[in-house]
Parts: structure tokens; C-alpha cells; sequence
């Protein structure tokens, strides 16, 4: 074998190993959310059966996104435990009246336009079609954070390849045209960019 | 290129450009939906706005809405990005240097006690068009309005009728056959999303429409394109064309009535126009085929007109149509800007017209369309940022009235020409006072429709209170059409040849274009749409 060849298998060894195994780990940097969430534990203790009772759609139809503070208050005006996450929460936000920075994992950039009521009540698309079984989680999932662009690693997805991905994993825009492909729905451009 | 590396990173990195701090950004918050009218030109398309965090960041159609069903311009698609764009008007400027509210009220102040001002309006028949009417007449000042070329194509008929020009209007969704002198009816000619609309339902893609659209133009415009049958002509040929139409319907017997014969004859008329005289008798057959048929120039032009006198479209189903009794005929402005100290020109006025005049100019704009145009270039509200009122639409058929709140405020100090004069007369009446009355006025005749999420005659109505609230959430006064048949137009003789206008060097006075990124999109991919299949041409 030349030397020749050998330089090249090294150097696409090295370029291999940086691109799929050391970029990754670089690109992304983890954030830890402002205190440990369990939507397991809102289910089973307080009966929250639905998404939608703190997920709700306003009067008017619009989806109202991650529940304010206000909702909260509701059972934990007072300590209801002895966790740090539940005195970061009464002691930090609640009394104080300050809403809870969450760090959102489906965060789209600004000029995308996504409608949660269309999708919800007119397509009757399950939540966990898109965000899989958080819902149902007993721990807050990791939020990792893309270096370069500032927005969750949930857009591109966990396989940097974006290959083999399970169905709810990813938010780009190929993401929503596969689906709607899948579904038979058109969708123009101004559809989702206004 | 074996690795996701320069693939990841050109996506990333074109998301990171758009987050750029000079980029504006719409502000997070609660995403809600308003209803309003468009206030980009007189015509008012019905529009809903998604506003997130109290700030507009999308615009759409209201389908309900009972002119524009639904449908926009490019222009209004994206005006909301308007506001932002970097030809807009931010700072008082005295010839093209900065300066001051103060100094610009001082200067008009003084130009008002030193001699005659004129006040030039663009849209008229607004509340603010009542102050600045009024503030003209406290000031012994003329107050005149800038008509378009739409409404100037109406002009004739004032002449021949006596019925004021902004009291007619086209009745389109009657027309079958539609004949075009270089209107552009498929490229923002009225109100924009009433024809595209209407052509969408009656002739897109139809080998033989419904609607017949015969465009008469020397290029291959996009209405011409689009246009059923498309008959290319001389340049400024159009007033010969017309003659030679006329002299067949007459020999022919293709109209009813003895009409004067057009003073050119067909063979002039065909080696003006460049169009032979068996496609002329071709032409004018295939016009009466499928009444009722309108004909509609670009601007003013008496022989065009005269066609449809011809062809009885006058006070007819599908013609031209009277849809107000209260409206008033407009004076000219040219007679009065030459002698005058100050011409103040309102926002409403487009920046092709350039006032020619020693006297001062004033002239408010949003948005930048060249400095050289004004000695004061004072900054207006923008897109969503003034409350306004939208009368009737100029080509419509129908009275209406609708409401436009501002939805939005302005990052920089700007002002309309109402809250300028006001600075100089506190006594002048507000928008909101003169909106006040006019719902008063159309409440108390309980005729016509208010077009809201649902249709209710105004009969229904308990207050006035509550009328006037729902055209402020954006709900829209359909009137009822007044007796047509009182509407009579004589033409004792053919129209004296127009010439066409000179050639100007348009490179001296263009500016260019302001819109947003959206529409310059959506303008260059309408190209890219295919003609009907059975077009003729």
C-alpha cells in the first residue's frame, strides 16, 4: 500500500470520525430548563388526563401555547412539596408573578407560521404525532441547544444524518411536507411563511 | 463532502443570517387575528392580519368580504412588511437635508397668511378628506383631489351625464364580455382581488369562459396574457381602434341606436392601429356576440368611452352603472397649482404625480419615492398605523363603507396630513368625530348589509353605537344600488381625436419601487403561471 493511499485513508478516517462523531457533540450544547418538570406527575397526581387542559386553545380558536404562570398558581400558590424544583417554582415565579422562562423544544424560527388549531382540530392529528410521548415523560428531556443557529436540536432531529429517524423526530420543513404529502394535503408557500 | 458537516453548517448558518440583530424580528407573544380594510390604495380589499405580540406579521383575504372575496393584491400579501422597509420615511427632511415638525408647521403656517395654498388628495371621500376640505376652505385655500387613472377613465362620462364621476362604477359580475383597452385588469387595476376573483371563477383555464376577456394592448401584458383573446395593436392606437370599432357597429347594425359616425374612417383606422380591417369587423362581431359586454380604458379616453354608449351599456346590468346619489363632482387641480404659494399633498397621492409648480410642496408619504419631488418631505404613518375610513372603491358598483383602525404604532415620529393641520387650526374636527356622523347618517336610512362574520341588514342593528363598533372590528356597509335607469348619457357627437400622450423620459422621474420582499415573490412566480389553454391571439 503507497503512502499516498495511506494519507488518504487517515485523513477520510479523521474527517469521518470529526464529521459524524466529534460535530455533533460540538455543534449542540446543553441547557438545563429552570427547574425539573414532570407532565408523568401532573398526570397521575392531579389527573390531568388531556394535553389540552394546560396546552388549551384560547376562545377564539388559537392555540395558546406553553401555560402561563397564572395556571400554575391554580395548585402551587403554596409549597404542595419538599423538591427544589417546587420551591424554584412558588418561590421564584409564582409569588413574584414572573413567567417561567421554558426553554421550548418545538421553537420555530420566526418567519414560520404553524397552526395548531388547523392541525388539532380540523386534521385531528394526535400531540404525540408531532412530540412524540413527552407528554407522558417522567423527566424533563435534555434541551440541547445548536450553537451556530439557537434553536432546539428537536428541528433537526437526534440523527445528524437525518436518516432512520422515527416519525416525530424532526421539525424542518421537509418534516411538515412529508406529512402533508402522506396526508394528501397541499400546502403553498405562504401556508406557513406569511 | 463524506460527513454532514457542510450540509449541517449551510443550514445552520442560513438560519443563524435571519436571527441578525438589524433583522426586525415580530415580537413574541399571544398571536391574534383582526379584520380591517386595506388602506395600500382607495380600493379597500378586505383583510384579516395576524398580529403576535401586538405587532402585524402575516396578511391574508377575508373570504366573506363582499368586493375583494377573499382575494389581495401581492402588495397587500405582504404589507405588512412594509412598515420596515429601508426607503421609509422616518425624519422630517427640508430639502433632502433633516429637519423638524416645528420648522415644517412654521413654514406652511407661513406659506397659509402669505397666499393661496391648494391641498391635494388622493383618496377621496374620507373623513380626512373632510378636514383637509375644510382647513383649505378656512385658509381661502383650494382643495382638489389626484383621480386614477381608473377613475379618470370614468371622466367622459361625467361630461356626457352630468353624474359626478366617483358616483359611477363598472358592473362587472353582470358583464359577460369585457373588453380592455390596456387596463390592467389582471395586474392591480381596482380592486385588485374583485376581477382576479372573478376571472378565477368565470374563465381561468376555460377554453370558452363564461367571461370573455378581449385585451386591446401593443404588449404582451399580464392581463394580456391571461386575457381570452389578445389583440396586439400600435403603440398610443388605441382612440383609432376604437373608431374603427365604432364605424362597424354602426354600418353593420350591430347596435340598436343611430349613433355619429367616428370622424376617421375604417381604412385610417386600420393603418393607424395596425389592425387589418377584416380583424376590426372580426373584432367588433365577436364584441356583440355575448352581451352585455363593457368596455374599460386604462385612462381618460372620450372614444373609448363612446363604445360603450354604442354598445348600451350605459345605466345597463354588466355596464357602467350610477351607485351614489350623495356623491359630488371633483374640480381639476391643474388650474389652481400654478398660482399657487403651497401645495400640500397628502400620503394618499401616488409619487407619479409631480405637481408642476413654482409654489412649496409638501408632500407627506410613508415611504420614500424620491426627495427631488418636494422641498418638505414629511414623514406619514405606514401600513396599519392611522385610523382612516374606506368609502366606496372607485370602479365598484356598489356604495359601501368600512372602518380601518390603527392596529399597529410607528417606531418614529410620523404624522398625517390631519394631525399636521390640526397642530396649526386646533379647531378642525377629528377622524373619529367625522366617522361618528357618517355611521349616524347610514344608520338612519336602515338600507343595505353589514358584512361581518355574518351578513345582517343594517335594519337589524339596535344603536348606532353598535353599527359603528363593528366596522371598527372590521366589518364592512354594503349599500343598496340606486335606480340605474335614471342615468342617461348622450352622445351628440363622435369624440374629437385624442392624441396620445408624448413619450416622456421616464428615466428622469422613476424611483424606485417600494415593496416588500413577499410581493417581488409572489409577482415573479404569477409570471410563471400558464395562459388558458384556448387562448386567442
Amino acid at each position: 500500500m503507497s503512502r499516498n493511499t495511506l494519507g488518504f485513508a487517515f485523513g477520510l478516517a479523521v474527517a469521518l470520525v470529526v464529521g459524524w462523531v466529534v460535530f455533533p457533540r460540538v455543534l449542540y450544547v446543553q441547557r438545563a430548563q429552570p427547574f425539573e418538570f414532570r407532565h408523568k406527575t401532573h398526570a397521575d397526581k392531579s389527573g390531568v388526563a388531556d394535553c389540552g387542559e394546560c396546552h388549551a386553545f384560547r376562545d377564539d380558536g388559537a392555540y395558546a401555547g406553553i401555560p402561563p404562570t397564572e395556571k400554575c398558581t391554580g395548585c402551587h400558590s403554596e409549597k404542595i412539596g419538599v423538591s427544589q424544583a417546587e420551591a424554584t417554582l412558588v418561590d421564584v415565579y409564582i409569588k413574584p408573578g414572573h413567567e417561567i422562562p421554558w426553554l421550548v423544544y418545538s421553537r420555530q424560527p420566526a418567519n414560520v407560521w404553524f397552526s395548531h388549531a388547523i392541525h388539532v382540530k380540523r386534521a385531528g392529528l394526535n400531540c404525540t404525532e408531532c412530540h412524540s410521548t413527552y407528554g407522558e415523560s417522567d423527566q424533563a428531556k435534555v434541551y440541547q441547544v445548536n450553537r451556530i443557529s439557537g434553536y432546539s436540536r428537536d428541528l433537526w432531529g437526534h440523527s445528524i444524518s437525518r436518516l432512520h429517524r422515527a416519525p416525530h423526530d424532526g421539525m424542518k420543513m421537509s418534516d411538515c411536507e412529508d406529512c402533508h404529502r402522506n396526508h394528501n394535503v397541499e400546502v403553498g408557500c405562504l401556508g406557513c411563511h406569511e | 463532502m463524506v460527513t454532514p458537516v457542510p450540509w449541517k453548517l449551510l443550514d445552520d448558518v442560513s438560519i443563524w443570517s435571519q436571527n441578525w440583530s438589524w433583522i426586525p424580528q415580530p415580537t413574541r407573544g399571544p398571536v391574534e387575528v383582526k379584520r380591517s380594510s386595506c388602506t395600500l390604495c382607495a380600493n379597500g380589499c378586505g383583510i384579516q392580519i395576524k398580529m403576535a405580540g401586538g405587532w402585524p406579521v402575516g396578511v391574508a383575504g377575508v373570504a366573506r368580504h363582499p368586493i375583494s372575496k377573499g382575494a389581495l393584491c401581492p402588495l397587500a400579501y405582504g404589507a405588512h412588511q412594509l412598515n420596515w422597509h429601508p426607503q421609509r420615511l422616518t425624519t422630517v427632511r427640508h430639502q433632502a437635508s433633516t429637519s423638524s415638525w416645528a420648522a415644517a408647521q412654521a413654514a406652511f403656517s407661513k406659506a397659509c397668511s402669505e397666499g393661496t395654498v391648494v391641498i391635494l388628495d388622493g383618496h377621496a371621500g374620507r373623513a380626512a378628506s373632510t378636514i383637509l376640505e375644510t382647513f383649505a376652505q378656512k385658509c381661502n385655500g383650494s382643495y382638489r383631489f389626484v383621480p386614477s387613472p381608473e377613475e379618470r377613465a370614468l371622466a367622459p362620462y361625467q361630461e356626457w351625464s352630468g353624474v359626478a364621476t366617483n358616483a359611477l362604477g363598472y358592473d362587472l359580475e353582470n358583464a359577460q364580455t369585457i373588453v380592455s383597452f390596456g387596463a390592467p385588469l389582471l395586474d392591480g387595476w381596482g380592486t385588485p382581488g374583485r376581477f382576479t376573483r372573478l376571472w378565477a371563477e368565470q374563465a381561468a383555464g376555460k377554453t370558452e369562459p363564461q367571461l370573455r376577456l378581449i385585451q386591446i394592448e401593443p404588449t404582451l401584458s399580464r392581463t394580456a396574457a391571461r386575457a381570452w383573446q389578445w389583440i396586439p395593436i400600435r403603440e398610443g392606437a388605441e382612440s383609432a381602434l376604437s373608431s374603427g370599432l365604432a364605424s362597424i357597429f354602426i354600418e353593420e347594425g350591430l347596435v340598436s341606436a343611430k349613433y355619429p359616425l367616428p370622424l376617421l374612417t375604417l381604412a385610417e383606422a386600420a393603418d393607424q392601429s395596425g389592425v387589418s380591417i377584416e380583424s376590426i369587423r372580426s373584432l367588433a362581431r365577436t364584441i356583440v356576440a355575448r352581451p352585455p359586454v363593457v368596455v374599460i380604458a386604462r385612462d381618460a379616453n372620450p372614444e373609448i368611452a363612446a363604445l360603450n354608449v354604442l354598445l348600451g351599456a350605459i345605466a345597463a346590468p354588466g355596464g357602467i352603472v350610477v351607485k351614489s346619489k350623495r356623491a359630488k363632482p371633483f374640480l381639476p387641480s391643474d388650474s389652481v397649482i400654478g398660482s399657487a404659494r403651497a401645495v400640500l399633498i397628502d400620503s394618499s397621492v401616488p409619487w407619479e404625480f409631480v405637481p408642476h409648480t413654482d409654489a412649496e410642496v409638501f408632500r407627506f408619504a410613508a415611504w420614500d419615492g424620491g426627495s427631488n419631488r418636494a422641498d418638505w418631505l414629511l414623514p406619514a404613518p405606514g401600513f396599519l398605523e392611522e385610523l382612516t375610513d374606506i368609502p366606496t372603491a372607485p370602479t365598484s358598483a356598489i356604495e359601501t363603507y368600512a372602518v380601518a383602525p390603527a392596529l399597529t404604532q410607528s417606531s418614529s415620529d410620523v404624522r398625517n396630513a390631519v394631525q399636521f393641520l390640526s397642530g396649526i387650526d386646533s379647531t378642525l374636527p377629528s377622524i373619529e368625530k367625522i366617522i361618528r356622523t357618517r355611521c349616524e347618517d347610514l344608520f338612519h336610512q336602515h338600507t343595505g348589509s353589514v358584512y361581518d362574520t355574518e351578513v345582517s341588514p343594517l335594519s337589524k342593528f339596535e344603536s348606532v353605537t353598535k353599527f359603528e363598533e363593528s366596522l371598527w372590528k372590521g366589518a364592512i356597509w354594503v349599500g343598496v344600488p340606486p335606480d340605474a335607469t335614471r342615468f342617461r348619457c348622450e352622445l351628440k357627437e363622435w369624440p374629437a381625436p385624442t392624441a396620445p400622450p408624448p413619450p416622456e423620459n421616464w428615466t428622469k422621474t422613476w424611483a424606485a419601487p417600494v415593496l416588500p420582499p413577499l410581493a417581488s415573490k409572489l409577482y415573479q412566480e404569477s409570471s410563471l403561471r400558464e395562459p388558458p389553454a384556448g387562448r386567442n391571439s
